[in-house]
């Protein structure tokens, strides 16, 4: 008798997933204790999408946040149950591509290493440094006899603030995306610093991401989908402050002058593509080193294995 | 950590679990709807007293404070001293060169007795209700019993990864791994986690077979082993119990338009 395979919450995924929550949970709550900048709180999500596909990626993050919260260590886990279900959903889509499969080149992942920190640079120096105006324009609009003081945010209609940005029919406007030339700006004025990033980011990317590199650049992308949906819960629920150690970067950027939702998301693209690339990385190293039998009962990590050609000597494990 | 069970013979150990957790739903819905700054502080209360009748008073009242300390403390200075709200009334003393702001200390004050009613309401149910009891009842009264058994089996996973984390910490460290210096505490956690996980997986298809053996994936009614003791008073104690988080919302709402 053919009995057709369960596809959905089986008994694979019944096993699978309080063990992915369990590693999320010992995850978060380790980096918790030790008040990094970082989560860690998605590997079982990253690994339960990969092998079990995006639909039940979903299920495992949105239970692992509610889970969190009713065993009472993390209260505000449960409000970033969407930013976890999304992880999964894009962690599984990632496996379906072979993802977590496929070796990749190690000067791919130094380019990739390069590039994520040459652009974390650019997006840190963006929130740090006057745009447009001449120095001392940004410092006066936080002086405190300036009403805006308090927000440390420029509003229209505030001197300073005409000066820190040009607007069509201004004189000095050029066509083309202002956001360019202001990166262009940025990245002329402090081009040492840039140069720096690219190269250490490259020879991190290098030693350490090594063949994980489309993983890793898999977990860039949902990171930065992570920190665009967690940044306005993170805003408006809490009012940036979560009491871990991710409140360092989130006062560091308030200091800088932005308002809630911009420290919010600032932070947010700080950690998350950071934090997300090592869980991708994690579980790309996790898979490789599971025995290819075991690998053959998980639906979604079968699919990438049929479409990989076989490339090692075919030994029994 | 211990598992999050103890098992007692209070007269909340014998309240049927959703009763409990009607009781807790009601704590949380007036903590949060109520309006006054005093509210949380005297709901704590009432979940202190319910705590010492229950019996779990010490361990509960200790791990959430643990648990509250750094969330307080970053509250604390970020709300409270580094970026108080816009306009907010400066206190007439002054610790030194730290100007301190009502609006700030309220609302850092608020957040964190919110969440300390929260967590001593949570663990007070999860402390006095046996985890199957609690996934028996929610999956009789139609949760997915997926769902349910996954709720189950993390409750009860974390003491068990625990233990498996310690005894592989062990085994590595007596085999040379360097885990007290601050650096090499990054390069431990391959060492440490992979053995972990890879071991755990492994494990999840002994777990499965296990399921499939047992025919829990069967479609279909199942008997249940364990019973639960639901008596008439208790089910219109809940009636009582929902009625009242709707009035709490119907009179938040009727606050908020006027």
């Amino acid at each position: 008798m053919n009995t057709p395979r369960r596809s959905g919450l089986n008994s694979t995924a019944l096993a699978l997933i309080p063990l992915a929550i369990a590693i999320n949970i010992a995850g978060g709550q380790l980096v918790k204790t030790l008040r990094l900048p970082i989560y860690l709180d998605s590997i079982g999500t990253v690994l339960t999408g990969a092998l079990l596909g995006p639909w039940i990626g979903l299920i495992t993050g949105i239970l692992s946040n509610g889970i969190w919260t009713l065993i009472g260590l993390d209260q505000f886990a449960w409000s970033f149950a969407a930013v976890a279900g999304a992880i999964g959903l894009l962690a599984g889509f990632a496996g379906r591509l072979g993802v977590f499969q496929r070796p990749s080149p190690r000067w791919l992942s130094a380019i990739i290493g390069g590039v994520f920190l040459f652009a974390l640079t650019l997006f840190v120096m963006f929130f740090i440094y006057p745009l447009h105006g001449t120095p001392g324009d940004y410092e006066n609009s936080l002086a405190p006899n300036n009403p805006n003081y308090a927000t440390g945010v420029l509003v229209h209609g505030d001197p300073t603030f005409e000066k820190a940005y040009i607007f069509p029919g201004d004189p000095g406007y050029d066509e083309g995306s202002p956001l360019l030339a202001q990166a262009a700006d940025v990245i002329a004025s402090q081009p040492l610093i840039f140069l720096i990033a690219a190269i250490v980011g490259a020879a991190l990317g290098y030693a350490v991401l090594q063949n994980a590199g489309y993983a890793g650049l898999a977990g860039l992308l949902t990171g930065v989908a992570a920190a665009v949906v967690s940044a306005p819960i993170a805003a408006y629920v809490f009012g940036g402050v979560t009491g871990s150690g991710t409140d360092a970067l989130v006062a560091a950027f308030r200091a800088s002058g932005a308002n809630i939702l911009a420290s919010a998301f600032a932070q947010g693209t700080v950690s998350d593509p950071f934090d997300k690339m090592t869980s991708f990385m994690v579980v790309y190293l996790i898979i490789q080193s599971l025995p290819r039998r075991l690998l053959q009962r998980f639906p979604n990590a079968q699919a990438a294995l049929e479409s990989t050609p076989v490339t090692r000597a075919a030994t029994s494990r | 950590m211990q598992p999050i069970y103890s098992p007692g013979d209070s007269p909340l150990h014998r309240l049927h679990p959703l009763t409990k957790l009607a009781i807790a739903g009601l704590i949380l819905a007036a903590t949060y709807l109520v309006p006054g700054a005093l509210t949380p502080l005297a709901l704590f209360f009432v979940t202190l007293i319910l705590t010492i009748v229950g019996g779990v008073a010490r361990s509960i009242l200790s791990t959430v404070f643990k648990l509250l300390l750094p969330v307080t403390l970053s509250l604390f200075l970020i709300q409270g001293i580094l970026f108080p709200p816009a306009g907010a009334t400066l206190l007439p003393w002054s610790l030194g060169p730290i100007r301190l702001t009502y609006e700030g200390l309220l609302f850092a004050y608020l957040i964190s007795a919110r969440l300390l009613v929260l967590s001593t309401t949570i663990l007070l149910v999860l402390r006095t209700t046996h985890p199957a009891d609690l996934v028996f009842a929610l999956t009789s009264r139609g949760l997915p019993r997926s769902i349910g058994y996954i709720l189950l089996v993390s409750l009860q996973i974390v003491p068990d990864m625990t233990a498996r984390a310690t005894a592989i910490l062990e085994a590595q460290r007596s085999r040379g791994l360097e885990t007290q210096r601050g650096l090499s505490k990054v390069r431990a956690i391959v060492p440490l986690l992979g053995p972990l996980v890879v071991g755990a997986l492994v494990d999840v298809e002994e777990r499965a077979m296990a399921l499939e053996s047992r025919a829990y994936t069967a479609p279909g009614p199942k008997t249940s082993l364990r019973e639960l003791v639901d008596t008439a008073g208790q089910r219109i104690a809940r009636w009582l119990v929902l009625l009242g988080i709707a009035a709490l919302i119907a009179g938040r709402v009727f606050l908020a338009l006027q």
